[in-house]
């Protein structure tokens, strides 16, 4: 998609439509048209951002094509950037409806109508324990050499020593909190991965760990 | 109708061996009858920590071939009236042998015996798999160090997975000095890992080497500090209340500093 003249990117704040410079309003339609068509489903009720390079738009230009955005194709313009600095890398590229729908759709925290899972024990050595659909909340710990994944959030009242992914579809809302979070091996969420410390320590209170500014965080857990 | 009880670890070199030897010994001593179970076909070596390797007739191996009857392959140990040992075969390897078939025998040998103690080759596969099929419960023998307590964890995982309890610790090569200068974990450190109970803590002891050498278990030198940990360990298997000591006791310098660091 980089040699098109537009191009639908997922960002952790949701879809961004970012259109090159030099084109004319027609050109533009044209490219929106032809990047919707390749979508396997049509992308409805979903807002976005446009990212403008410079020379930009007429004011009239873009009213034109919000308005063409929302008719054709029920996108919601939720703000015009211009972004002469250049674009962060994407987290994902979305040439599929598949990719596009998890990000922008799940971004808005579904946590109230996900699923989730109790895993009652321990989840020991070589064991590992899956739940793409939702959340996962363990009432054990996670040893060194188990695997804990969820599509949602990994909640865990023990102890974190292994490797635990959250957000495994791309929901990088998604968090892992530990009561004690002391992992020896890969901290992920979505497709962010932290390496731990080389000799993790105990802090004798609840973390958690998030994204923020593009690197996962691990603090002390008060609330969400 | 006896217990049949799996003395395993994940990793190798822990001292599996020498504590099933020394706590089947232990357990006959104090008046059990026992059979040692040797599950470790290919690479056999209880019969040497027990001294009985120019004994050996038959083997587990020729019971499964109906070779000869189960009774005849066991070797009885001349030191202690009531242990006995049931060699593996040392010219096969463990696929030879299923675990229904491992299970046939252990359900035989607890009809007649207080105690079958069953020692697992290291791993997770097939071999372990041997010897954990006729098990009621289960010995996890761990060293205090990472590499050891995270294959432990494992196998604690597959022992729970085909429903084994209850689960026990043996804690081997337990250097309180090597806690005192902060280079080993500590029992709580292990215990809080494993999860599982503690059944007793056996310190280093050099005195190993020389007895499986010797072909002596350590529990008949009834001044080691190993002996005397195994002995303890015994007693509490067959239902007896025996603290476990505290190997940390701190010198009295210690007890000072930590004094000092707590007022300030």
């Amino acid at each position: 998609m980089s040699n098109s003249s537009i191009a639908l990117r997922v960002y952790r704040d949701g879809l961004h439509l970012i259109i090159k410079p030099h084109l004319s309003i027609t050109e533009i339609e044209a490219a929106i048209e032809k990047e919707m068509s390749r979508m396997n489903r049509p992308l409805t009720g979903v807002s976005v951002q446009i990212d403008l390079k410079s020379p930009i738009l007429q004011d009239e230009e873009v009213a034109y094509l919000t308005s063409k955005l929302k008719e054709a194709y029920n996108l919601t313009v939720r703000g015009i950037a211009i972004a002469d600095e250049p674009i962060p890398e994407p987290i994902a590229a979305a040439p599929t409806k598949h990719i596009i729908s998890h990000a922008v759709n799940t971004e808005s925290d579904n946590r109230d109508s996900e699923p989730s899972r109790i895993a009652p024990y321990t989840i020991r050595s070589g064991q590992t324990e899956d739940f793409p659909q939702g959340s996962l909340i363990i009432y054990g710990n996670v040893n060194s050499g188990a695997e804990v994944r969820s599509g949602g959030d990994i909640i865990i009242l023990g102890a974190l020593r292994g490797n635990a992914h959250a957000g495994m579809n791309g929901r990088l809302s998604s968090v892992i909190i530990a009561m004690d979070l002391v992992p020896a091996q890969l901290l992920q969420i979505g497709n962010y991965v932290k390496r731990p410390p080389i000799d993790p320590k105990s802090r004798g209170y609840p973390e958690i760990a998030r994204i923020e500014a593009d690197d996962i965080i691990v603090e002390k857990f008060v609330k969400l | 109708m006896g217990k049949v009880i799996v003395v395993t670890s994940g990793k190798g070199g822990v001292g599996k061996t020498t504590s099933a030897a020394n706590l089947g010994t232990a357990l006959a001593i104090l008046g059990k009858t026992v059979v040692l179970v040797d599950a470790d076909i290919g690479l056999r070596n209880l019969d040497v920590v027990l001294g009985l390797e120019n004994r050996i007739v038959y083997t587990s191996m020729d019971v499964i071939d109906k070779q000869c009857e189960l009774s005849r392959a066991l070797i009885r140990d001349r030191r202690t009236d009531g242990l006995t040992l049931l060699a593996a075969s040392q010219k096969n390897y463990k696929h030879h042998m299923q675990p229904a078939q491992m299970k046939a025998i252990c359900d035989k040998l607890r009809s007649t015996h207080d105690y079958v103690l069953v020692d697992s080759p290291a791993g997770i596969e097939h071999g372990f798999r041997n010897a954990r099929a006729g098990a009621d419960e289960a010995i996890v023998v761990t060293t205090p160090d990472v590499s050891a307590i995270r294959d432990g964890d494992r196998i604690i995982g597959e022992l729970q997975h085909a429903r084994i309890s209850p689960i026990n610790l043996v804690l081997n090569r337990f250097s309180p000095e090597l806690i005192r200068r902060g280079n080993m974990l500590d029992q709580e450190d292990v215990i809080d890992l494993l999860g599982i109970a503690l059944l007793g803590i056996v310190p280093e002891d050099t005195g190993v080497i020389a007895s499986t050498n010797r072909g002596i278990p350590l529990v008949y030198d009834e001044t080691s500090t190993g002996a005397q940990a195994y002995m303890r360990i015994a007693r509490r298997l067959i239902g007896q209340q025996v603290p476990i000591p505290d190997f940390e006791q701190k010198g009295l310098l210690t007890n000072i500093m930590n004094w000092f660091t707590r007022k300030s």
